[in-house]
């Protein structure tokens, strides 16, 4: 999103002039709030574990003196067990971060002690930041914070991030610039430091302690590899291995689960002295909407309110209310004829006319579909589904659709990714990464890319469905779900692997901050015309010159056999699954008109709907996926999904007429 | 299954240590008084030294009277320990480490293990009432303590009740060390939230959940 910028950040940084600040911590703690209170960037806010899943620069002045902030996905450890946790990791290991700015959970020390334990062991100087103060004290729980400094010898600062709280306090510590490395040394089993002793003159130079490194390889670290290969001899890796293999031999347990124990054990007794618990209070009716959202029985009719709220507030009134009065009125009756009045002034050659105001124009097509159409659903969507992602009502409905992921062969994790793509598909495939293993990425993005239409689609499709009858969305949702469900069963039989064990972390309930709701909304926003609108034009450009060569009609008989003869659609259809070609809500939005000018029958208008729903993703889409999944995966998904789509439409739409059935 | 069963008898006749041999002896001895009485050219049909067996009677351990054989108190003491070490070590194999071929590391192990170990092993197995073979595992004061509490000691969470706390006595399940990075180690203190549809724990203020494959391998005490 702010690749420009980054890139300017990270310049300054190499020359010196900035002081680097990692921001490290467990998932869900308040790092991007901290991150974007320092910098003033805004980094995305959610209340579920894994909302970031990259790494965001932002620098910024404290007192005269510049330093270069760098968020980083949230961990539990710093032994990576999924691609964003290896992020963090990554950080530490080629930074070299001035210090660490640790934030930690203030009712969770525990845990939070486990990751100062070991930066202390990387030998990184940190700062602790333990943020949600305030839900520490609802559950009673008050720290200590001059114990807690003496034990571990850093500065410990108490926050409330959302309310500024603390803040100052923790800009003070920052440009007071005296960063210690906490003390806070483990001695391990005999046996493991035995190893760890033969492991020192092995290890390669890093960013962090020789030591941390010896015990990331004795832990059984796998994600370590790439890296060694890259900074070591092969001879010294043979003795590398070696030396873990004996350590693994003369354990009579596993060697991880050892070192963790003994750090747990560590964070616990510190723990112990420096909490104070008193009764708790409060929070009671957010704990039982909560317990409620899960519930084998109640979980369900909330999860059919939530859709409900969510049909109505996008469907009907974005895709209604607000695209009747954006698209028919504003554009319709005041501002295409007046870029029509003032472009016929103006400009006096009719090409040129044609190619802005024409029946292809880029601001009577491409700008009315973009602003008119399309910005009012992907907004009011936003807004619901910030609502949701900030209340943590997410990872419950991974709870209560773990089993039906099972049919597909991955866990209810599976939810978080494919929820988002609802969003945006774009978005969602970089959140794949929160998914332990290759295997379960691949499925999810497939069925991400075949079977999950963005927000912009989606509203579109509902604006559609909405006009026709709730049996036509009946047949919709079934078709739709049908092959997202046996797709994802087929890859998961084809695919190679075993289905990774669900384990999600579940945040407590919150109340959306409205704040946090708009500014959200409004950078999904941005960065949605700032994606979209581009293609837009550029699609409808390429319309425009087909048309003007003659070729679109070629191009129409050519398609002729499948649209006409396969799906059931007019000749004219082609153009919307031309454009979809660039992005699927388009081609949804070149439907939508069709529709509305009565050029489909509500039939006609279905399968069109379930053939576009399912139609390759959209270029940046595409792109995203090649980024991350690779080339071969990204075309070879692309075909096959381009087949399905085509299959399912004609067998729609031959079921419809083969039944004859009306909707 | 009965006839499965071979307690240590091949170990008994080349065994040369005096004890071994008595603890072996005693074992027979303990099994066929489970099925009546007991003679001694039984017992020597099993363990092949009759010399033995009468030294054991001049030990005080049991009692001869022409071929009837009865245990003295101390016999009977010494015989109800070897046995219980003994099956209770079977089921050990069987159940948790889940071997086809235990009966020789059996016999082993009942002469190696002390009295704590027993104990620990038997409430571990939630102090079963019988071996594989399904004969009875005589009972240990552990067993005394536990029958006024009803409740197995140790179970895995899907056996627990929703809503109970419980304290974690070791986690055999995938996702380890998944588990540990969120404080769910062995010692570690969890609630079952809820069972349905996924497992719901809730240790310290953290929640998580996780499917039953993870949650079957997780064994608490309550």
């Amino acid at each position: 999103m702010h690749t420009h910028e980054t890139e300017k950040a990270k310049a300054a940084a190499a020359s010196g002039k900035y002081r680097r600040i990692a921001l490290i911590g467990n998932p869900n703690v308040g790092k991007s709030v901290i991150f974007g209170l320092l910098t003033g960037k805004y980094a995305t806010v959610s209340n579920y574990p894994g909302t970031t899943v990259e790494v965001a620069y932002g620098n910024a002045a404290i007192e005269g003196k510049k330093y270069l902030f760098v968020d980083t996905p949230g961990v539990n450890s710093l032994i990576p067990m999924s691609e964003d946790e290896k992020v963090t990791r990554d950080i530490l290991l080629g930074e070299r971060p001035s210090v660490v700015l640790q934030v930690g959970d203030a009712k969770n020390l525990k845990r939070t002690l486990l990751i100062t334990i070991q930066l202390a062991e990387m030998g990184l100087p940190v700062i602790l930041v333990l943020n949600m103060e305030d839900e520490a004290m609802d559950r009673g729980i008050i720290i200590a914070k001059d114990a807690l400094k003496s034990m571990t010898g850093i500065e410990v600062i108490m926050t409330v991030a959302p309310e500024k709280k603390g803040l100052k306090e923790l800009r003070a510590a920052i440009s007071k610039g005296d960063y210690r490395t906490p003390l806070l040394n483990i001695k391990y089993n005999p046996h493991i430091e035995e190893c760890i002793e033969k492991l020192l003159p092995l290890m390669p130079d890093a960013g962090i302690s020789k030591r941390s490194l010896a015990l990331m390889v004795v832990s059984g670290d796998e994600s370590l590899r790439g890296w060694f290969n890259a900074n070591m001899e092969t001879s010294a890796i043979e003795q590398v291995e070696a030396v873990r293999a004996e350590c693994i031999l003369r354990m009579k347990q596993p060697v991880g689960m050892a070192i963790s124990g003994d750090r747990l054990r560590r964070a616990e007794e510190i723990a112990e002295k420096v909490i104070k618990r008193v009764p708790g209070e409060g929070g009671s009716f957010s704990s039982f909407i909560g317990r409620l959202s899960m519930h084998p029985v109640w979980g369900i009719p909330l999860l059919l309110a939530v859709l409900f709220g969510f049909y109505e507030f996008v469907g009907v009134f974005g895709a209604g209310t607000l695209v009747d009065f954006l698209e028919e009125t504003i554009f319709g009756k005041y501002l295409n004829p007046m870029f029509t009045k003032v472009v016929e002034t103006l400009i006096p050659f009719a090409l040129i006319r044609d190619m802005l105001v024409g029946q292809y124009g880029l601001i009577t097509m491409a700008l009315t579909y973009a602003i008119g159409i399309i910005l009012p659903i992907t907004t009011t969507f936003f807004i619901a589904f910030s609502i949701l992602e900030d209340s943590g009502y997410l990872p419950r409905l991974a709870i209560m659709s773990d089993r039906v992921f099972n049919i597909m062969g991955l866990s209810g994790k599976a939810v978080l990714p494919m929820v988002l793509g609802l969003g945006c598909g774009t978005m969602a495939v970089m959140t794949t990464r929160i998914l332990e293993s290759r295997r379960d990425r691949a499925i999810a993005a497939f069925l991400l890319a075949l079977a999950v239409p963005c927000s912009a689609q989606l509203g579109v499709i509902l604006g559609m469905l909405a006009a026709l009858s709730a049996k036509a969305m009946a047949i919709w949702i079934g078709s739709v779900l049908g092959v997202l469900l046996f797709s994802g069963f087929l890859a998961s039989k084809i695919v190679p692997g075993e289905r990774t064990e669900f384990f999600l972390e579940i945040p407590p309930i919150r109340k959306p901050a409205l704040r946090n709701v708009a500014v959200k909304t409004a950078s999904r926003a941005v960065w949605y015309l700032k994606e979209a609108v581009p293609l837009f034009m550029l699609g409808t450009f390429i319309l425009f010159i087909l048309d003007k060569l003659s070729i679109l009609r070629v191009i129409e008989r050519f398609a002729s056999p499948v649209i006409v003869g396969v799906l059931g659609l007019p000749p004219k259809a082609t153009e919307a699954f031309l454009i979809g070609f660039f992005r699927r809500d388009y081609g949804a939005a070149g439907l939508f008109a069709m529709s509305e000018k009565g050029l489909l029958t509500p039939e006609q208008s279905l399968v069109s709907l379930v053939t576009i729903t399912l139609f390759i993703p959209c270029l940046a889409h595409l792109l995203m996926t090649i980024k991350e999944m690779g080339l071969r995966y990204a075309l070879s998904t692309a075909a096959i999904i381009f087949s399905t789509a085509i299959l399912a439409g004609g067998a729609l739409n031959f079921a419809l007429r083969f039944f004859s059935i009306a909707v | 299954m009965e006839n499965i069963e071979q307690p240590c008898r091949k170990v008994a006749s080349s065994g040369t240590e005096k004890s071994h041999f008595e603890d072996e002896a005693l074992e027979v001895i303990w099994e066929l008084a489970e099925s009546g009485e007991v003679r001694l050219k039984d017992i020597v049909k099993e363990v092949g030294n009759e010399e033995g067996v009468i030294g054991m009677s001049k030990d005080g351990l049991i009692a001869v009277s022409e071929d009837k054989v009865a245990f003295t108190d101390n016999g009977r003491a010494r015989a109800r320990d070897i046995t219980r070490r003994h099956r209770l070590a079977e089921r050990l194999f069987v159940d948790v480490l889940d071997l086809k071929e235990f009966e020789e590391d059996a016999c082993r192990l009942e002469h190696a293990i002390s009295p704590e170990v027993e104990e620990a092993i038997c409430t571990f197995l939630g102090h079963p009432p019988t071996c594989p073979h399904g004969k009875a595992i005589p009972r240990g004061n552990c067993c005394k303590l536990y029958i006024k509490k009803v409740r197995p000691l140790v179970q895995s969470l899907p056996d627990l009740e929703v809503g109970r706390s419980a304290k974690v006595v070791f986690i055999n399940a995938p996702a380890m060390d998944r588990l540990a990075s969120i404080g769910l180690v062995p010692g570690a203190e969890v609630k079952l939230l809820q069972k349905k549809p996924s497992y719901v724990l809730g240790i310290d203020e953290t929640t998580v959940a996780i499917d039953e494959d993870i949650a079957k391998g997780i064994y608490v005490k309550p």
